[in-house]
């Protein structure tokens, strides 16, 4: 297992892939994060409570949960994309048991998933406070709590990758997968709260689960209130966690079974 | 290279993809230290009947094992077995380096192979490009490359000759040749006869999935191959060998291919020559026809036309 888990490793830093990645983590959480802690929630269209109350600092903070389809990406294509290049020849030729494959991507993306929510969070954490200090903004939240924030949406972002992998395994094909992937992550979740009746069932999402994780209600909050149904009620952190982590162990035991017996062609 | 003996053994292989059966109640060995051919047209199921050698495509019915084991229960088994199948196996923007240290990685070889190996396939110039601006025959050494690392003594390759040219095509069989003469068991399979014919020692024959043939290729392609004779006597020449045969041989066939030009079947060329001096005869050319295997491919792979079916339609 270990020398699958470096070979894993040497294949995921023999392209700029990593680098690219870890780039675009730091422009969404430094960039996006700055941005919008410089310009204030309350002056957003339309306007947000402001960062002196709790609720601005979370719905400024969260949005860095939907920057989530990036390591789902990142995941999906350490699988897809050995079938698409077609180098599961060898890999499997080299480790016929392909559980050990995938659990090694499992792991190796599980890593990569940690240092892509360090960065965004770290960047983040360091443009949100520099902002606030600049605009002189006394904050809603105690400075513990916001770190506590950006380490649950960190952990998210592991969770993300994982179930990224998951759906690499379970679809082959890299466009579809993607597709589905980013499509289901953008604008899959948010049209699913459209249908009256269907919205009781996002905090169970993993969309859902992860606003818990957050506790980013913004959206949902918004959602409802423009389609004038009741309120969406989120699970409880810990609870939205847990969900979160049944996914990722249903999204890995998908990874881990579903190559087992299909054939290679 | 461990001393096991690595023989390959099918036995009753079946494969069906839904309502296609793609290989079926197949069985043959590759004997260790030889280079078998592996042959039928495209579609026979060679592809198929290889992958589910290395487990990559689960049979229906049937084994396949390498050394009495199947290739999932072979420790090491990269230090075994190495197989080639796709054209290019490699992430277009990964170096051959990169892609060999992958491997190597995955296999447990220090990178001091990796060197050895971009060396003996002569990729040490091309070591760090890209893959993907690589040739056929370049993807071809960096496929075997790969397949070498860990020294197996068990070589499966899927067509390797696709898309060469014929350099590179020498090359690949003056390589094949040395990776055998080093006692490897290689099983090559191809639908260009051509490609292999100089090469291997046995053959295994199939078609739409069934075995058509298997065994030597010298036996296969019969004992007395035809003999075609230039003489100005050519018909009483004809009736002479026809009449006279060697003491012990049954009489020969012999067919007119245009004025002073016989084929002649059933005697080999100095017996022709003798009985031709013993009549006094002239006698201006004698061309033995070895029987090509591209000629043995097509009478075994080609619809229900016997041998002398399709002879005689030509």
């Amino acid at each position: 297992m270990r020398r699958l888990i470096k070979a894993e490793f040497r294949r995921l830093l023999a392209t700029r892939m990593w680098l690219v990645t870890l780039l675009v983590a730091a422009l969404l959480g430094g960039g996006l994060i700055g941005m919008m802690t410089i310009v204030g929630p309350e002056n957003f269209d339309p306007p947000m409570p402001g960062l002196q109350t709790e609720a601005g600092v979370r719905s400024v903070l969260g949005m860095l949960g939907f920057t989530a389809f990036v390591p789902a990406a990142i995941g999906t294509l350490a699988v897809t994309s050995e079938y698409r290049y077609r180098t599961v020849n060898f890999t499997f030729l080299f480790a016929p048991h392909r559980w050990q494959v995938l659990t090694a991507k499992l792991v190796t993306y599980g890593v990569a998933g940690m240092l892509y929510g360090l960065v965004l969070t770290g960047t983040a954490a360091v443009a949100f406070f520099g902002a606030v200090a600049a605009r002189g903004v006394s904050l809603g939240m105690p400075t513990g709590t916001v770190i506590e924030l950006l380490a649950r949406i960190a952990v998210a972002m592991v969770a993300y990758t994982v179930l990224g992998v998951g759906m690499g395994a379970l679809i082959r094909n890299q466009t579809a997968a993607l597709c589905v992937v980013i499509g289901y992550l953008y604008a899959g979740e948010m049209l699913l709260m459209m249908i009256p009746g269907i919205n009781l069932v996002y905090p169970w999402l993993p969309g859902g689960a992860t606003a818990s994780l957050t506790d980013f209600t913004a959206v949902a909050d918004a959602m409802s209130q423009q389609l004038s149904t009741d309120p969406v009620h989120l699970l409880s952190p810990v609870a939205g966690a847990m969900v979160l982590m049944g996914y990722t162990a249903l999204a890995s035991a998908a990874a881990v079974l579903r190559p087992m017996r299909r054939d290679i062609t | 290279m461990t001393g096991e003996h690595l023989r390959i053994e099918v036995s009753n292989l079946t494969k069906r993809f839904g309502a296609v059966t793609a290989v079926e109640d197949l069985s043959f060995t590759v004997e260790q230290g030889m280079i078998t051919g592996f042959l039928g047209p495209n579609g026979a199921g060679k592809t198929t009947t290889m992958r589910m050698i290395i487990g990559h495509v689960a049979p229906t019915s049937g084994t396949a094992t390498i050394g009495g084991r199947r290739y999932g229960d072979i420790p090491c088994p990269s230090a075994t077995v190495g197989a080639v199948f796709d054209a290019a196996a490699f992430h277009p923007r990964h170096s051959a380096r990169d892609h060999l240290l992958v491997y190597a990685a995955m296999g447990g070889y220090p990178a001091s192979r990796v060197a050895e190996l971009l060396g003996l396939l002569g990729l040490a110039g091309a070591a760090d490009r890209k893959t993907r601006g690589f040739s056929t025959g370049m993807r071809q050494r960096l496929n075997l490359a790969t397949a070498l690392l860990g020294d197996p003594r068990v070589l499966l390759l899927d067509e390797p000759g696709n898309g060469l040219d014929p350099e590179g095509m020498s090359w690949l069989r003056s390589f094949l040749r040395h990776l055998a003469d080093e006692g490897r068991t290689i099983l090559i399979s191809s639908h260009a006869l051509g490609e292999v014919q100089q090469i291997v020692d046995d053959v295994v024959v199939i078609r739409q999935g069934r075995l058509v043939a298997s065994g030597r290729l010298s036996e296969l392609a019969g004992s007395a191959p035809p003999v075609l004779v230039r003489s100005p006597d050519a018909a009483v020449l004809a009736r002479t060998l026809m009449e006279n045969p060697p003491e012990g041989v049954a009489a020969p066939r012999v067919e007119p291919v245009q004025p002073g030009e016989l084929r002649v079947h059933g005697l080999d060329a100095p017996q022709i020559a003798e009985l031709a001096a013993a009549h006094r005869l002239r006698v201006h050319g004698l061309v033995t026809e070895n029987a090509s295997l591209e000629q043995l491919f097509l009478d075994l792979t080609t619809s229900d036309l016997t041998v002398e079916e399709r002879g005689s339609a030509r």
